[in-house]
This record gives structure tokens, sequence and C-alpha cells, in this order.
């Protein structure tokens, strides 16, 4: 019961010139350009107020581009949402976590594109909302209010909507924010899933150790698109300075108690809170050797036992 | 005993203004439930206010009532949106500019030409004295208003809920915004002449403040709001025959009354149920977070 999509096949979505402008003249985002094809997962990073959102938005058609556009299989974005073929899983700030709607009222509205003038619901969009919701493992909270989950609950749910949309572009907002680690891992393998189905991706994060993890493709933005394409490819360290600049938190562990100091360093990048680093044995790491001399030389006595057998 | 309590409907004016009440109260209770959950309730307030210039200028060269008041409604929620957009300031600061400036016209109007109408019952409403013409304007109100609420009730609440959702699903929300603001101008028009400008809003929001503390499904919101504002102004209609005050007073106290009754004993969101919850929060398996409520359905 999949709307036909055959014009849309192959799938892709291709970003160029891309510039947006806010009505007090603010430029969100400058002549933005990439492209992406099916069966893929895109991260999108960048700082706050990088122009993430506003791609997104340009994305899902909310935005008049003051140059360039976004295709979708080389047709417009109109084109695409009346197929229903975008779909968004928003940040949870975005939601009003009190309104009254139960977790069976949000996942069918994912099906409003397919139904009537009325929006009744067919049995086929309750057959579709029930296998989405399952999906997401989320079927024994049918009728909960939203607002009586947790984060992480709540983010299934709203992936459900997605499902149920049968959107074959999803855009997810920070899906990491709040959520446990379980649903973490299940965000993730659902994502694998799609992205062997054949969907693309968009996910919009600050949460940078997750992406090599299962991105396979990341646009790097500030403002304009610095960098695009294969992660192994983009994903640098250099990249990565370029792209946050001084906001990146920038951990080199040379002059520490982590590791040997033969010049070379492991290297640690995070935009959110300087890292807690526990040794092989279990113990406490600094930043710097001085002070911490003792974690050195038994770090040093340890290495030394373990290296013996191995030569 | 029972005699006296059929006195009201002895009295053919009584009985139009119970009915045209009943009418409008229902109305507006039914949209009442998308303002309150869209924040617009200041925006209810700000539209009421604002046909007062339309229904003088109306009066005075000849149109029907409604047509003027709606006119300058629109203009007013346009207007809004244009300085709203223009300006850095904020919305509540919009709103109140605007408003207060049609309010004023309004008065301005009434107090120059003071034989073509009469303030009192625009700003109070009159309904004890409304003539045939405007009950049909009225009833012609409220029924597109009905139709097109119950056609369309599903998109605009995916409107109120997730208007970034409503456009991914190619639904148009410029029209659906429109339509809401369009069905409110039409109510607070029709609503004046009930309780006047100045307690419009209260039909506009009240009606569903109290459903939404009682309920957490949007359908049974929407029955308990258009019931009690069927029920209250009804009631409050009648009743003001025996107080010989104003109708418009007694429906709102009435509905205010009922507020309060909702917000200390709502078996959920109310004040007992949120006390008896931090009770049980502090008591002996006290570690249920107060975040996670049991469910009481």
């Amino acid at each position: 019961m999949t709307a036909p999509t055959s014009d849309f096949d192959p799938l892709t979505v291709d970003v160029t010139g891309l510039t947006v402008a806010y009505p007090n003249g603010n430029v969100a985002l400058r002549e933005a350009s990439f492209a992406l094809h099916a069966g893929s997962i895109c991260a999108l990073v960048g700082i706050n107020g990088s122009g993430k959102s506003t791609l997104f938005k340009a994305m899902m058609g909310l935005l008049r581009p003051s140059a360039g556009g976004v295709t979708v299989s080389g047709k417009t974005i109109r084109q695409a949402l009346k197929r229903n073929l975008i779909a968004y899983v928003p940040q949870s700030e975005e939601v009003d976590w009190s309104f009254p709607v139960s977790v069976w009222d949000v996942v069918l509205m994912g099906r409003y594109g397919y139904m009537n003038f009325m929006r009744i619901p067919r049995a086929v969009d309750r057959r579709i909302a029930e296998e989405s919701l399952a999906r997401v493992g989320m079927s024994e909270f049918r009728e909960r209010q939203i607002g009586e989950l947790s984060g992480g609950q709540r983010k299934r749910v709203f992936l459900a909507r997605a499902l149920a949309q049968q959107g074959r572009i999803i855009l997810l907002d920070e899906p990491f924010t709040g959520v446990d680690v379980n649903t973490e891992t299940a965000i993730v393998t659902l994502l694998r899933e799609l992205r062997d189905e054949g969907d693309i991706m968009f996910v919009s994060t600050h949460n940078l150790g997750s992406v090599p993890e299962f991105c396979d493709h990341v646009v790097l933005i500030n403002r304009t698109v610095l960098a695009a394409g294969p992660t192994t490819e983009v994903f640098t360290e250099e990249n990565l300075l370029r792209t946050f600049g001084g906001v990146l938190r920038h951990f080199r562990f040379d002059e520490s108690t982590v590791q040997k100091h033969d010049g070379r360093a492991v290297t640690v990048l995070t935009d959110d809170e300087r890292p807690l680093v526990f040794g092989k044995g279990g113990h406490l790491e600094y930043s710097q050797r001085k002070g911490h001399e003792a974690v050195v030389s038994q770090r040093k006595e340890k290495e030394d036992e373990d290296d013996v057998p191995r030569k | 005993m029972i005699e006296t309590l059929l006195t009201p409907f002895q009295y053919e004016y009584m009985l139009k203004a119970i009915l045209v009440s009943g009418v409008i109260g229902g109305v507006c209770a039914f949209l009442s439930c998308f303002i309150t959950l869209r924040g617009w309730s200041l925006m209810g307030d700000a539209l009421s206010h604002s046909v007062v210039p339309g229904v003088a200028i109306a009066y005075y060269i000849g149109w029907p009532y409604a047509a003027g008041a709606f006119l300058t409604g629109l203009l007013a929620a346009v207007g809004m949106g244009f300085v709203k957009t223009k300006t850095r300031l904020r919305e509540d600061a919009v709103i109140g500019v605007v408003f207060t400036a049609f309010f004023a016209l309004g008065l301005l109007l009434i107090s120059l030409f003071p034989s073509q109408v009469d303030l009192r019952s625009i700003v109070f409403g009159n309904i004890l004295g409304i003539s045939n013409s405007d009950i049909v304007q009225v009833l012609v109100i409220s029924g597109v208003t009905l139709v097109v609420l119950g056609l369309k009730w599903r998109d605009l609440l995916l409107f109120c809920f997730d208007s970034n959702q409503a456009r991914a699903l190619g639904l148009n929300t410029t029209v659906l915004h429109l339509t809401l603001l369009t069905l409110l101008s039409a109510t607070a028009v029709a609503a004046l002449q009930t309780v006047g400008a100045v307690l419009v809003v209260a039909m506009l929001v009240t009606p569903g403040a109290i459903a939404y503390l009682l309920t957490d499904r949007f359908s049974r919101m929407i029955a308990i709001a258009v019931s009690l504002g069927v029920g209250t102004s009804l009631v409050g209609a009648y009743a003001s025959y025996y107080f010989d005050g104003s109708t418009g007073g007694c429906i709102v106290t009435l509905q205010s009354l009922l507020f309060v009754v909702a917000l200390v004993t709502a078996p959920k969101h109310g004040l007992i149920a949120a006390r008896s919850r931090r009770r049980a929060a502090a008591g002996p398996e006290g570690a249920r977070p107060a975040a996670e409520p049991p469910i009481t359905r």
C-alpha cells in the first residue's frame, strides 16, 4: 500500500547553491551544496546557529530559498511532499508534551496524507500504524498520553509516526538528546534497516562520537557546507576543527598521564563536557602529568609487565 | 414553585435569549479547544475587542453589524501578523498595541455618533434585546463554524500540535491558520451579542481550559467543552431572569465557577490529585518519580 514512488526512482537528494536569508537580512545559509543517493545515513554536523535547522526547514519546504534549492530525484520539494516522501522527527523541545493526544493519535497523524478529506483512518491506515508502533517496540503504550512517556519512549513514538508515513527521506533533529542507551541502540538499528531498504536519513546531531558509528555520510556546516561526503573522508580532525572553531573541546593526551610520550598522541574531540578518562587499570587519568607522577609510574610498571610476554 | 421556574419561558425574548446563548456557547466552546491548545487566548481577546469599530461603522452605513465587525476583526489580525513579522517586538506587545488601537477607535466612533449604536450593548452584550435579523446572523455564523470545525478538526488539531509535520504531510498550513483566525473572528462577532466584547474571550477560552484539565484526549476534550459551553450558556441566560442581572455576567460567572471546581478536583491535573501524588511520593514508596503520575483511567 505504499504510494507509487516509481517516478522518484532512483531516490536522490540534491542540494545545489542553497542560500536562505531571513526577512531581517540575516543569511542563515550561503550556497550550500551536496548530494545523497538512496540507502544512506547522513549526519548533519555543526554548532548551534550554524544553519542545521535552516537546512532541515528548507528540505521540508518550510522556507523559500533566496537562491538555489533542494530537489528530490530531480523533482521539487513540493512534489515530494505531496507523495508523503519526506518525514520528520522533531526535537523533543519542539513538542508540546502536555497536548491531549495519545501515542496512537500521534502515529495515526503520520497517515493523514493518505486519508480522505476528513482524515478518517481506514483499515490499512490502522494496520500500518500498528506495524510502525510494533517496529519501535511501543505497541503496549498505545493509549498513553504522550507526556506520560520517558524521553526514549517519546522519541520512539515520533519515529513510529515517520514510519507510518512511509516517508523515504527521514529528517531526525537531534534524535539522541535525552534518550536512554537502549533507545539509542534501537534507533541506530532501525536507521540501518531503513538504509538497507533504500531510504535516505538525515540526522542532525552534535553527538560527534556516534557519527562514525552509524553514519556513512557527513555534511559539515557552518553557515555554508564546509565539507560533505563519505564519513571516512570528511570526518577528519582538521575538518571538525574548521567546523567548530573554538567551540570544540580538543584534548591531545601527549601531556597527560594516559599514554607513553613518544611524540604521537591520542586526540579526543567533544563539543560538550571535558571527558572523564579511566586508565586500563581502572584508575583515574589526568590531563597533566605534573603532580600525578604516581599514576605515571604505576602505569609504567604495569606496561612493562604486560610487554614482557608479548616480546 | 414549578410555575415560578417556568416563568422565563413565557416570555418570547427570554426564550430567544436562552436558545441563542446556548448555540453561541456551544460554538465558542468547540473553538475554545483549539484556541487554548494553540495558545491563542490573548488573540481571542484582541479580536473580540477589535470588532468594535466595525460594529460602529456597520450601523452607521447601514450594513449588517456582523459584516463590519468581521472585517475589522480580520483587519486587526492581519495588522498584528504584519507588525509581528516586520518588527522585533514580542507578540504580546504587538497584540496589545494593535487591539487597543482598534478598540479605542471603536469607542471614539461610537461617542462621535452616539445615536447610531448603544455603547453598552456592544461592550457588555444585550442578548435580551436581540433582533430577529441579528439572530439569523448569529445562526449563520454558528452553522458555518460548526460545519468547518466538524469536517476539519483533525487537520486543525495537527496544525495546533505540530505545524511542521502538517506541512511535511502536504497540508496547507497557511489556509489552516487563516481558517482558525477567520472562525475566531466570526465567533467573536456572534458572541458579542450575548456577553459583549469584554467577556467574549471567556466564552472562547474557559470551556476549553476546563476540559483540558479534565481529560488527556482531544475528542473527549471537545465533547466536555461543548457540553459545558451549551450548559452554562443555557443555565446562565435562564438564571439571569431571576437575578435581573447581566446575561453575559451570569454565563461567564457560571463558567468561572466550574473552572475553579475543575482546577481543584480534576482527577489527574487537579490540585487535590497533585497533592495526593506529592504525599504518595513522600511516603514509604517515595521512589516513584513525580514526573510519571499513575494512570488513573
